[in-house]
């Protein structure tokens, strides 16, 4: 094997994680609110783009890091995400799947315009010194804040994972997820885990919209390039399971990324996509997710 | 008595001459005359839709202190067409319920199709200032005009740029290049860049060692297709982009120290745009794009009228925007002012006759805004020969226009194109 094919290879591994990494980062959010409270949020990618103009802005008003917003990021959008809760989802909480996706998809096209209206839809990039140093390793490279986004995602994950599987709140929140009815019945304001879980959806999505702005483009409609794809890693994974998404998030990544290097990089849709159905059609729980273990339908 | 009336009538006489006089256009206009303009001003191509705007707007005032179109103020009404189903419902409502029996718009080759097939069913005239989709102008319609080059022209251009320019400062011949195409899928890009293939391979022998498409849209890492370019080590990258994607794959091609001798594109958006520059400062220096003049430009190097018009428009942006034209302002100002030349000959916007003028109008490269000549074929598209474009190049995070040679006093630099940490 030429030394240029090492390197060629060693580098596709290091995208397909770092990539992942990213991909985790936006779908842990939308897995929580998804698998937790059944709701399609298809206003999901417009939280990640107000996460990203919140951090170009703190950055280019007050040269304030990324990794810094970060710890105000955290609290602002679970205090976000509260707010919308009872602004619009608590409304519709009930209310058939159909009136729940108008209502996510309103929601988004109502921040996209807002956005725009705020503050244009020129394209923005913040610069913290971090975005341009390239890190060489064994002959691949990669940018410091793509390793920093992943390793936050990695622990963001575990995190996540530890919440839901030992604390008292986790198991709370898993109960409802499994039967709302009988949850209520046993005393669970479910009201109040509903709220929580949105809350920490949007949170984490906001820390993913911060981690990112160095990284990519900031404009109204930024979140629409991560959103479809985040769906297709939670339905991979399994609805509501965190490590489920990282793993999904690294399958949809080394499908892009090697289907992109061998086929050409027009097939990487088509390749995660024909994936995303071979999975709904022999796993339809996802690849972590266990079947009847959450309210179907309900 | 009779001296009275004689005096009386050379007074009428010399008010009626002096009306008919070359001095008449600038009389201030009577009525208002008015045109739908329909741009993507929300989602994903909002930038370039509202640049394009004001680039219509700048224009309309300049035409009404010239004294407006066929005699009265041009007024706008605006539509919003963010995707290609708005395009067709907005054009349609600025017939039905609007009036207007021309549209404009609409930058992108994504929306001007539907739009324009939209205006066709009401016999309405479609006046194109932007989108290069090829297919555009050859779908039989006779309400459409195409005041812009196709993506033909920008194909033609490019390779003309690297077999003309960049083979004899690289030492080399056209038929040794070995050469990748990178492009977004749309009909944008792939109008441009099969035209530039086609002549690449045919005319000048050049050898292409990839062609990648991709969906600008969904676009997150351009890193595997950065990866292997490395290992095919062409000379020079031909890339169509939008935004964001230029962004993305200028980063990760920095990341990767991935480094071809040149890299060459095309249009106002991608590399030709202000949000590169924004995103990259310095880091921006050394790709071209073919685009409208840019500083450097030779402003005397154009027709009287041309310079005219040119120096009007120029000064206009300026006082406006604070700073110069880009791409985006100058389509549409120099597709407006084609359009005001044409309504003012035909003296009516009923479609046979509006189109019998535009025909008529034969003016040579170097007679209106941007340099540009008008010579429209029975397609409704003006001749590429006629639409002058230049290549520019970002020098000192600062678009310049570097060729031809006759229309600018920069030049350009970076041929071959030095590795990123040796750039001044």
């Amino acid at each position: 094997m030429r030394a240029s094919h090492v390197a060629a290879f060693a580098q596709l591994v290091v995208s397909t994680i770092l990539l992942g990494g990213i991909y985790a980062l936006i779908a842990v959010g939308l897995t929580l609110i998804f698998g937790i409270m059944r709701v399609v949020n298809f206003a999901h990618g417009e939280y990640l783009m107000l996460g990203m103009y919140l951090a170009f802005w703190a950055f280019t008003l007050w040269q304030l890091d990324p990794y810094v917003v970060l710890f105000v990021a955290a609290p602002l959008f679970f205090l976000v995400g509260l707010m919308s809760y009872f602004l619009v989802m608590r409304g519709v909480i009930t209310a058939s799947h159909n009136v729940q996706i108008f209502t996510t998809v309103g929601l988004s096209i109502a921040l996209q315009n807002l956005a725009q209206v705020l503050w244009t839809a020129d394209f923005r990039i913040a610069r913290p010194w971090h975005a341009s140093v390239v890190v060489p390793f064994g002959g691949a490279a990669f940018n410091l804040s793509q390793f920093v986004a992943f390793a936050v995602a990695g622990a963001l994950t575990l995190g996540l994972f530890v919440f839901m599987k030992w604390s008292h709140a986790g198991r709370v929140m898993r109960a409802t997820a499994q039967d709302r009815e009988a949850a209520t019945l046993m005393g669970i304001d479910t009201d109040r885990v509903y709220r929580l879980t949105w809350a920490i959806g949007i949170a984490c999505v906001g820390v993913a919209g911060v981690l990112m702005s160095p990284l990519y483009s900031v404009y109204p409609t930024a979140g629409l390039q991560f959103v479809l794809l985040a769906y297709v890693v939670v339905v991979l994974g399994g609805l509501g399971d965190m490590v489920g998404a990282l793993l999904g998030s690294l399958i949809v990544a080394a499908v892009e990324v090697v289907g992109s290097y061998f086929l050409g990089i027009a097939w990487k849709e088509v390749l995660y996509f024909v994936l995303f159905i071979l999975v709904l059609v022999f796993r339809p729980a996802g690849l972590l997710g266990q079947r009847g273990a959450e309210t179907l339908g309900a | 008595m009779r001296y009275w009336k004689a005096i009386l009538s050379l007074v009428a006489l010399l008010a009626l001459g002096s009306a008919l006089a070359p001095g008449a256009e600038a009389q201030a206009p009577k009525g208002e005359y008015k045109i739908g303009v329909l741009e993507p001003l929300t989602g994903p191509l909002a930038g370039e839709g509202k640049r394009h705007l004001e680039g219509y707007e700048i224009m309309r005032d300049i035409i009404n202190e010239r004294g407006g179109v066929m005699g009265k103020k041009l007024v706008f009404t605006v539509a919003d067409a963010p995707n290609p189903t708005a395009a067709a419902s907005e054009a349609n409502r600025l017939i039905t319920q609007e009036g207007v029996k021309i549209i404009t718009g609409t930058f992108s080759s994504t929306l001007c199709g539907a739009a324009s097939e939209a205006a066709a069913r009401h016999n309405v005239i479609y006046w194109e200032t932007s989108c290069v989709d090829p297919k555009f102008t050859r779908r039989g319609l006779k309400n459409v005009f195409r005041t812009e080059i196709d993506g033909t022209g920008f194909g033609w251009y490019m390779i003309e740029f690297a077999a003309k320019h960049l083979a004899p400062k690289l030492n080399m011949k056209p038929n040794q290049f070995r050469v990748v195409f990178l492009s977004e899928d749309s009909s944008y890009g792939q109008g441009v860049t099969e035209s530039a293939r086609d002549r690449a391979k045919r005319e000048f022998g050049m050898q292409e060692l990839a062609a990648e498409y991709y969906n600008f849209r969904t676009i997150n890492d351009f890193t595997p297709t950065i990866v292997k370019f490395k290992q095919l080590n062409p000379d020079i990258v031909f890339a169509i982009s939008y935004n964001n994607d230029a962004i993305l794959y200028w980063r990760q091609a920095k990341e990767q120290n991935f480094v071809p001798k040149a890299q060459v594109s095309a249009g106002a958006t991608g590399y030709g745009s202000p949000d590169f520059g924004k995103a990259f400062g310095k880091d921006a220096d050394g790709p071209f794009a073919l685009l409208e003049p840019a500083p450097g430009f030779k402003v005397e190097a154009l027709r009287p009228e041309g310079q005219a018009i040119e120096r009007a428009f120029r000064d206009a942006v300026q006082k406006r925007t604070g700073s110069h034209p880009v791409g985006g302002h100058q389509l549409a100002a120099g597709g407006l002012w084609i359009l005001k030349l044409a309504l003012d000959r035909a003296k009516t916007d009923e479609l046979n006759k509006l189109r019998d003028a535009a025909m008529s109008l034969d003016l040579p490269v170097g007679s209106s805004v941007n340099g540009w000549g008008v010579k429209f074929a029975e397609s409704g598209q003006n001749a590429n020969e006629r639409v002058q474009h230049y290549m520019l190049q970002w020098q000192n995070g600062e678009l310049l226009t570097v060729w031809p040679e006759e229309f600018t006093v920069k030049r350009p630099k970076w041929i071959p194109l030095p590795p990123w940490d040796q750039r001044k």
